[in-house]
Order: structure tokens, then sequence, then C-alpha cells
């Protein structure tokens, strides 16, 4: 299994993903830098003025992870999306698949080999923003909310690459590619539902249909949703400061234990389809 | 691990393998034996589903019924898959890396050990001619290279039966020969070999058994001898011909004759008879009797068939599927 984790480093690796990835994040947190400068008070903020401070630096925080769930998101999806089917369109899958390594081992190295490398990643872009945010706005000093949080942030890597591969045993190489992001994007959409309804100006009845749409939606990919809880338990749910970044009811324990069944399963299900398909 | 083969079990053994899949292609109720050490050809049409069957046998495809094995171990068990070497029919390796390296993911997927797997893929390198190139990425490699990388991957274990699909389908005509003599030495070495061609002086030359697949069905099998000596065609070229003579000669013979008569010929022009004969003494009877009615004869040669005309005989006037699976 080693030799597969390892060849899948080296893909990412020389087929330049992670260079551009790494150059444009360097590019992204340069600007992020800038940009937490000029939110936030002047000097950290008087002492006097610890509301305003703790604001500022949940806009910022929110901000960041903006930018950081989607290129993380996008980051696994682009990835790993053609692993199986496009692989195996190409030929390059008949030649390994009949060497002496049971099916399992093949697909289990290939999902450690993109969690591992894209997990890494998601912890050293976690870290960046956090850090910029805590150098010009204060750092989150509960240590188990920054713990708790990380491990929110990562666990959408799993999820998704689970997807990924899951689909990849279904589509051709860009369909699941097309087939992934809309999942990704429909998570998405039932988030911003969620954070916009609380500032239109409609009748409660609305504003329940409107959550329970967000709810589902957010239930067909819950990358999102794990994002959106990361940044309230970051932000110690400071949500009203930017209601279209960070409003909204944050997504419960039960959608977390949903979110980590939702992985499981595609795991499983993709590894079963894996094992009985014919190329 | 090093697996032993039984050498008491054949190479390949199936029992009616059938692979048919959902538009109702694939092959049909396939019962096949390799022996050790044979060099074995599979032809067929496009479409005609050698390439199902191949990949039934390496364990790429599951069969929909029947059984297989490889020299005792059923067929796609880690057991079978130990002893294989398979260059698959649409090859490509991954283009970020060197063939050395694309050598090395295989020695590691085979569980070579390091400094094996090192001098093994420095060999098998320089066997099918890729050389120092293996230092080139492979997205460098021209197709043939792209091939030969292939059929390199396919040695590194040193497999005791290999599959080959279209071996050289890419290569020119220097490549190809190279193939065929290393395809030669392998057998010499006493490697079971499975070769899947289009390339018919390739099974002619390599192959001591050979099957024909069409629409998914095993039509013919044999040894390449036997089925090509049946079909031995005398050809006589004669002058002063008439078709009144033609009734005549096969009369007295008791052979069956055709006579390839231009629609312009004079009545001096020479012309073509043919005739499948079972042993050169017809022939000299012929010769005879063609002389003794005042023709005059101008040639007469065997004509050994070639595998190819075999091959254009036997599947020409049968409906063929064609190229998808």
């Amino acid at each position: 299994m080693n030799t597969i984790i390892r060849a899948t480093w080296q893909e990412m690796a020389r087929r330049k993903m992670l260079l551009i990835t790494l150059v444009l994040t360097a590019l992204f947190l340069a600007v992020f830098w800038f940009i937490a400068d000029t939110v936030a008070l002047p000097g950290g903020g008087a002492a006097s003025d610890l509301i305003g401070q703790f604001a500022r630096r949940s806009a910022i925080l929110s901000l960041g992870f903006f930018f950081g769930g989607f290129v993380v998101a996008f980051l696994a999806i682009f990835s790993s999306f053609s692993v199986i089917s496009g692989e195996a369109e190409q030929g390059v899958l008949q030649a390994v698949l009949t060497r002496p390594i049971p099916r399992w081992k093949w697909y289990v190295g290939r999902w450690i080999g993109y969690v591992s490398l894209i997990g890494t990643y998601a912890l050293l872009l976690y870290v960046c923003i956090v850090a910029i945010t805590g150098v010009h706005a204060g750092f989150n000093r509960h240590a188990g909310d920054n713990v708790s949080s990380l491990l929110l942030f990562l666990a959408a890597v799993p999820a998704l690459v689970s997807l990924s591969m899951l689909g990849s045993c279904l589509f051709s190489g860009i369909g699941n590619g097309v087939f992934v992001t809309m999942m990704y994007g429909a998570g998405w959409l039932g988030g911003m539902v969620e954070k916009v309804r609380g500032v239109l100006p409609v009748e409660p009845d609305v504003q329940a249909t409107l959550s329970r749409i967000g709810a589902l939606l957010s239930l067909v990919m819950p990358g999102d949703g794990l994002n959106r809880r990361m940044q309230y338990v970051l932000t110690q749910g400071a949500g009203e400061t930017i209601p279209f970044l960070t409003g909204g009811n944050p997504p419960s324990n039960a959608f977390i234990v949903y979110a980590l069944i939702y992985t499981v399963f595609a795991f499983g299900l993709g590894l079963w389809l894996f094992k009985r398909k014919d190329f | 691990m090093n697996v032993i083969p039984d050498a008491a079990m054949p190479a390949v053994h199936t029992q009616g393998l059938s692979k048919i899949y959902d538009n109702g292609r694939g092959c049909r109720n396939i019962t096949l034996t390799v022996g050790k050490g044979e060099a074995f050809g599979f032809l067929g049409p496009n479409g005609a589903g050698k390439s199902t069957f191949v990949k039934m046998l390496v364990g790429l495809v599951r069969p929909s019924g029947g059984e297989g094995e490889l020299f005792g171990s059923p067929i796609g068990s880690l057991e079978a898959r130990r002893l294989i070497g398979y260059l698959p029919e649409l090859y490509r390796y991954p283009e970020w890396l060197t063939g050395e390296e694309v050598m090395r993911m295989h020695a590691g997927l085979l569980g070579l050990e390091n400094l094996d797997a090192k001098s093994k893929i420095r060999a098998r390198l320089d066997e099918v001619g890729i050389g120092k190139r293996g230092s080139d990425r492979v997205k460098q490699y021209s197709k043939g290279m792209q091939q030969r990388l292939g059929l390199a991957c396919a040695l590194l274990g040193d497999p005791d039966i290999l599959f080959l699909d279209e071996p050289s389908s890419a290569m020119d005509p220097v490549g190809r020969r190279e193939v065929r003599e290393l395809l030669l030495e392998l057998k010499k070495r006493g490697k079971t070999l499975f070769l899947n061609s289009h390339l018919m002086e390739d099974v002619e030359a390599v192959c001591d058994r050979m099957a024909l697949m069409l629409n998914g069905d095993m039509i013919r099998s044999g040894s390449v001898p036997d089925m090509l000596k049946t079909k031995v065609r005398w050809r006589f070229k004669v002058g002063g011909f008439s078709l009144l003579l033609l009734d005549w000669l096969q009369e007295e013979s008791g052979v069956v004759l055709t006579a390839e008569v231009p629609a312009d010929a004079g009545w001096d022009e020479p012309v073509w008879l043919e005739a499948e004969l079972e042993d050169e003494y017809r022939a000299a009877l012929l010769n005879a009797l063609i002389v003794e009615q005042g023709m005059t004869l101008y040639e007469s040669n065997a004509y050994r068939e070639k595998l190819e005309d075999w091959f254009l005989e036997t599947v020409s006037g049968r409906d063929q599927r064609g190229e998808s699976r």
C-alpha cells in the first residue's frame, strides 16, 4: 500500500497541482495579511473595546475560511475526480490492477494518499489563517475551540475525497468532476440559504421553509456544513457580525455525526463498487 | 512472495468461461487449455471478445459464468496474479513519471526488494530496447516506446505466463521484429505465452497453437500447422486451355479445379488453374494429365496458405458484430 500512497503523492507533486495551489495560497495569504491589517483595530484595539475587537477578529477569520473552505474542497475534488474512471479510460489502471495486490489496498492507498496530502495542506492553511488573524486581531485562546475547529476543517477532506472516489466508480472522469462539484455546490447553496434567510424580510413560516431547504441541501454534501460549524466554533458563535459569511444557525452535533456516517458510507460504497468493477 | 506454479497443472484452463455484458456482447462458453511452456495465439476480428476473455484470465473482468485456473489457481486470485505478466491492449503509463519510476512502482506492487528490483528494472529496460531512455519522462515517449515500457513492466516479475494483447501494434517494423525475437527467446526460456494479436506473422512465427474467436464464440482451435495443413493449394499455369478440358481434367483426376480466366483473355493466353490437394502425388498426376491433353504447362507450384489467408477465409461470409465490445 505504501507504493500506492507514494505514487499518489508523486502524482500530485509532478502534475504541479500542489505547486500551483501553494503559490496561489501564498498570494492569497499575502492579500489576506493586508485585509486583516485593514479590518483589525489599530494596535489590536483598546482593552475597553473587546467586543469590537472580537467582532473584527470573527470577520477576518470568516473571510479567511470562506476562501480556505473553497480551496480545500476544490483541491480535494480536482485531484481525485478521475482517479478510477479516468485512469481506466486512459489504460493506466489495467496494468496496475493485475498485480498481486488486493483491490481494496489500491483503493485505500489512493484514499490515504489524497487525504493525507490535502489534509496536510488544509492544516497549514488553517494555521496560517488563524496566525495572521491572531497577529492583527488577537487569538482565540480557548485551546478546545482551536482543536475542534481544526478537526472540523480537516473533516471536509475525507468526506470530499470519499465522494469523489465513489463517483469515479460510477461516472466517467469529466462526468464525475461535474457530479462532485455540483454536489459540493448543493451543500454550499444549502449553507447560503441558511445564512441569508435570517436577513431576508420574510414571514417566520417562509423562514422555516428556507431553513428546511437549506438543511436538506446541506445533507447532499456536508463539506460546506462542516466548514460553517468550524467557523461557528472558532468565532465562538459571532455569526451576526457578518450574516452573509457566518450567519444562520450552525450545523448541529447530529449534523457532524451525519457527516461522519456520510464519509464512511461513501468510502465503503466506493470500495465495494471498485472491488466488483470490470476494467 | 514467490509462488511456484504447479508443474502438473496446465498454464491456463477454462471451462465454459463467459462474460456477457448488458448489451449482449462479450464472450461465451470458452473452454480452453494451454499447456505450460506453450505459446498460444488468440485470433479474431475486432469486437470478437478476445480482450474480454484475456481480461477475465488476468482478473480485470469478473466472469458471468464458468470457471478458469492459471496453474491450478483460480483466475483473479492473488496466487494466479503472482504468476502473470500482462500487457494491456490499451496501454498508458503515468506520464509524469520516468520509465524507471513506472518500473519501480510496478516492482513495489510485485513486492520486489530494492536491490533486486534495481537490477531487474535495468535488465528489462535493456531487454525491450529502452535502455538509458528509462530516465526520461513517459510523456516524452512515442507510442512504440510506451509499448516497450509496457512489455518491460509485464516481464518485470519474471512471470511464468505472459498475456500480451497486441504487443507490437504501435511499433515500426524493426520494433516488431525485435518483439518477435524477444517472444521466441521467452518461449525458449520455457515461459508460457498467450498472444492476442492481429499480426498473423507473429502468431505464425511464435505460436504452437491458436484459437479463433468470432462474435464471442471460439469457432476453431488447434495447432498452427494443423490448422494450415489442410489447406495446401496448388496452382498450375497452363496454355491452350479450354473449359471442355477442365471437365475432363476433373473427371480423370477426381480433383475439383477452378480456372481463373480473364474476361478479355485470348485463346492463347495462359490461364491459372487452382486446386486444394491432399498430397503432391495428385499434383504430379494433374501435371501429367495437362501435358497429355496437349496443354502447355508453364508453372506448377504449391501455395502454402498463410495464416492471414486462413483467417480471412474463415471469418469471411460470417456475420461480424464489429469493434465495440
